[in-house]
């Protein structure tokens, strides 16, 4: 996996994507065509309904488009094991962050790393403790139940797991939705650092201006119905 | 790793629900535990009880079968009259019988000589050792007297004590029946009673039984029980021994006789003829016999005191052996061509799979399907196992029941766990676990609780299945033995009329031998005697005795059962145990499979 990429050369692209929830039925999204590439934030923008959430999907190699392909390093994303692309290649805030509410927030960051199969040189735990530093927590949160923590908290933790094992594509839906401008701030400058200092594509969802202007590069959908 | 590792953590993570999985588990695996003890135990019970224990067996003429055959060959419809040698009383009307003669002709043709029984002996290589007893009967003369009435009484006041108040019960009716009869009786031939219906057949006529013994060991298992010498000693069994006899000590009592002494004796169905014999030794009886045949017959030879007890050589050198005949005339005036004395021939194996082998042998070696090979140790020890039976078959039933609750229970809390986990699977599969690995994590996760409460229910099962399976065991006999009472007390009432309480005294009899299997096996080994008597000496009386003794004969019930739990039990529960967890799991895998990552993060969101 090539986490070194030419700046030209896009690491993640859509060629022609249409999707639809079921088969034949309304297309959520219609013939997209775009390109991601490292080292820069990317924003997808628009309005509810228009599919923001479902371009994720297919990005995070969640779905398969109806039409057309995702291509990630130029491979299409359908023809690959895209359980080892989510565990390895791409990691992917939620928007309800998916942590496990019963594990604590170092076993959440772990439980990515062990689902990677990646091997690391330093005990998981002091990298899950690291990666705390790097989202701006305090390391005694790492033995903290989920539940214990805040929502903007629980945002980082979800941020940390995402960069747990090192991908080369980190995807965020709505990563600051439901937070305070200050926290907002702090968490796009974390993005920021991701991917000017560490190379690393990132993408991500929003509604929110203050993102959008924060970030290097605006995707807008249009919504839907008005095409 | 990572499948192992995750599904650990998370068992210690829910330590609630997996505690009570546990907890269920190990309620399945602790009844499945002793389920599986007790039908192993009722299994090796069943094998090993007999393996190392002596059996007897017999040979013996099918008579019901012979006689439906003989019936069916004679079209006359009053052939069913003349038939009933059975024991209803309407059978008096025998008399006027046409075919009654040919039937018993045809019957007496069918009794095995000894030469027949020796060639089923050799025939087979798992007969251990054979033995074998002959009796006469002989008729008293007047300064030889058989003991009658109160000695009776006397012979059963010296035997064991708890057997007294039904022994006096059969004594009294014993004395009274005597009395009714005996005057008549004395010199009389067969015809004489009841009995002695069915003519020659019968040995319990005249006033004596003159028992003839092959070996020692005969002597040790003599019909009328074991006996001690109170002076001289026993006979021998080769012909330089001929004419020695023992007697009872009531008898020698009775005539003032002591060793030494010589007895005259006269042929029970000829009067003419006299014996002459020596008394070598004067035994007591030491044990009551377990099937007291004097019961129901009315003469004073079936008496155990009137008993004369010497070699089958010394029968043989006075030509009463079996394969001597003498005539005999029954009250009706009918002349029948008998043999001298009955033959009760006994083989010895030396355990179960012996005796089997035998009976298989001896029908490659000829013997007609009108013979009936049977041990009565066999056929008690079967009895005696009815409880355990009862008791492996409730097994049965428990096991299956539980097995079909505890996989039930147990999918049932899988099915929640992994709805219940839904949100958990989506995440695991999102962050991009594969979907095989999310279900082999929840299989494992399933199979380390459930092998922990295996582990607590095996235990628990192994500590409780000797105490519950012999509780349950006790309840079986209990059950059995009140069913085995009501039985007989109707039977005893059927049996009423003929006068056959002697099975009362049986009863009491083996009821005091100890309930352990060495015990019971001795005092079977005596009862098989007695119980074989009845069958090759073939009197009415004894026909009539035979299901009442059946049912009177107190089966000592296997009552202790060694539940114990082995590897194999263990075994099989880690089978049984592999077996639910898999069918848990597989409801769990199969919702694993079917949810989309997708699907759950979006209905969460």
């Amino acid at each position: 996996m090539t986490t070194e990429t030419n700046e030209t050369k896009p690491i993640l692209e859509l060629d022609h994507v249409s999707y639809s929830y079921t088969k034949g039925g309304k297309k959520v999204l219609r013939d997209i065509t775009h390109s991601f590439r490292t080292g820069e934030v990317h924003s997808i923008t628009g309005p509810s309904g228009a599919g923001k959430t479902t371009m994720l999907s297919l990005i995070s190699g969640l779905a398969n488009p109806t039409e057309g392909k995702v291509l990630y390093n130029g491979k299409d994303l359908a023809k690959q094991d895209r359980y080892d692309y989510r565990s390895h290649d791409i990691g992917v805030i939620f928007q309800s962050f998916n942590l496990l509410p019963q594990l604590t927030v170092a076993e959440n960051i772990m439980l990515s790393m062990d689902a990677s199969g990646k091997k690391f040189d330093q005990p998981k735990k002091e990298l899950a403790v690291k990666l705390l530093e790097q989202v701006h927590l305090p390391a005694e949160y790492a033995n903290e139940r989920i539940l214990h923590l805040s929502g903007g908290e629980q945002q980082r933790v979800a941020i940390a797991r995402a960069l747990s094992y090192g991908p080369s594509v980190i995807v965020a839906d709505e990563p600051t939705g439901n937070l305070d401008l200050g926290t907002q701030e702090d968490i796009m400058s974390i993005f920021r650092t991701l991917a000017h200092e560490q190379n690393v594509c990132v993408i991500i969802v929003t509604h929110s201006p203050e993102v959008a202007a924060a970030s290097d590069e605006v995707f807008e959908l249009a919504p839907l119905r008005r095409r | 790793m990572f499948v192992v590792k995750n599904a650990w953590r998370n068992v210690i993570r829910n330590k609630g629900r997996n505690i009570l999985i546990a907890i269920i588990v190990a309620i399945i695996a602790a009844a499945a535990t002793i389920g599986l003890a007790i039908r192993q135990a009722a299994v090796t019970a069943r094998e090993t009880g007999l393996e190392n224990t002596t059996i007897t067996a017999q040979i013996s003429f099918d008579r019901s079968k012979a006689i439906s055959e003989l019936r069916n060959s004679s079209s006359s419809s009053d052939s069913s009259d003349s038939s009933s040698d059975s024991s209803d009383s309407s059978s008096s009307s025998s008399d006027s019988a046409p075919d009654f003669d040919a039937m018993r002709e045809a019957m007496s043709d069918k009794q095995l000589t000894l030469a027949d029984y020796q060639k089923y002996a050799k025939a087979s290589s798992a007969v251990k050792s054979t033995y074998y007893t002959e009796t006469a009967s002989l008729a008293a003369t007047d300064d030889f007297q058989p003991v009658e009435d109160s000695t009776s009484s006397s012979s059963s006041s010296s035997s064991s004590s708890d057997s007294s108040s039904s022994s006096s019960g059969s004594s009294s009716s014993d004395s009274s029946k005597s009395d009714a009869n005996g005057s008549g009786d004395g010199q009389q031939q067969p015809g004489g009673g009841q009995g002695g219906g069915m003519g020659g057949m019968t040995m319990t006529t005249g006033d004596f039984s003159l028992v003839g013994f092959s070996s020692d060991e005969a002597v040790a298992n003599a019909e009328n029980g074991t006996f001690t010498m109170s002076d001289g000693e026993v006979f021998g069994y080769d012909s330089d021994s001929d004419g020695d006899v023992i007697i009872s000590k009531e008898l020698a009592d009775f005539n003032n006789l002591s060793v030494g002494d010589t007895i005259t004796v006269e042929n029970a169905s000829d009067s003419d003829t006299t014996y002459k014999l020596t008394i070598v030794g004067i035994y007591e009886n030491s044990t009551e016999s377990s099937n007291q045949m004097g019961g129901p017959m009315n003469s004073t030879a079936s008496d155990p005191a009137n008993a004369i007890y010497t070699s089958v050589s010394t029968l043989k050198s006075l030509g009463l052996d079996s394969d001597s005949t003498i005539e005999t005339t029954d009250s009706s005036g009918n002349t029948t061509e008998t043999a001298a004395a009955q033959l009760n021939y006994t083989y010895v194996f030396s355990s179960k799979d012996d005796y089997e082998t035998f009976v298989s042998d001896v029908a490659d070696a000829g013997l007609s399907d009108d013979y009936t090979v049977s041990s009565a140790d066999v056929e008690q020890y079967e009895s005696s196992l009815v409880p355990l039976n009862n008791l492996a078959q409730f097994a049965l039933t428990l096991l299956l029941i539980v097995l079909g609750v505890g996989a039930v229970v147990l999918v049932v809390i899988t099915l929640f766990n992994v709805r219940e986990r839904k949100y958990e699977v989506g995440v695991l599969t999102a962050i991009g676990v594969k979907k095989v690995k999310v279900a082999a994590q929840f299989t494992f996760e399933l199979l380390v609780v459930t092998m922990i409460g295996l582990a607590l229910g095996a235990a628990g099962g192994a500590i409780a299945s000797v105490p519950v399976s012999n509780q349950l065991l006790a309840a079986q006999v209990a059950q059995q033995e009140s069913q085995a009472s009501s039985q007989n007390a109707q039977f005893g009432r059927d049996m009423q009329g003929p006068g056959a309480p002697g099975s009362s005294s049986s009863d009491s009899a083996s009821d005091s031998s100890s309930s352990d299997s060495s015990s019971s096996s001795d005092s079977s080994s005596s009862s098989s005697d007695s119980s074989s008597s009845s069958n090759t000496t073939n009197t009415n009386a004894g026909r009539q005795n035979g299901p009442g003794g059946m049912m009177g004969q107190a089966v000592s019930y296997v009552s202790n059962v060694n539940a114990t739990v082995n590897l194999k039990i263990v075994g099989q529960l880690l089978a049984i145990g592999l077996g639910l967890t898999l069918v848990a799991a597989l409801v769990a895998v199969v919702f694993v499979m079917r949810y989309e990552p997708l699907q759950i993060l979006a209905d969460r969101s």
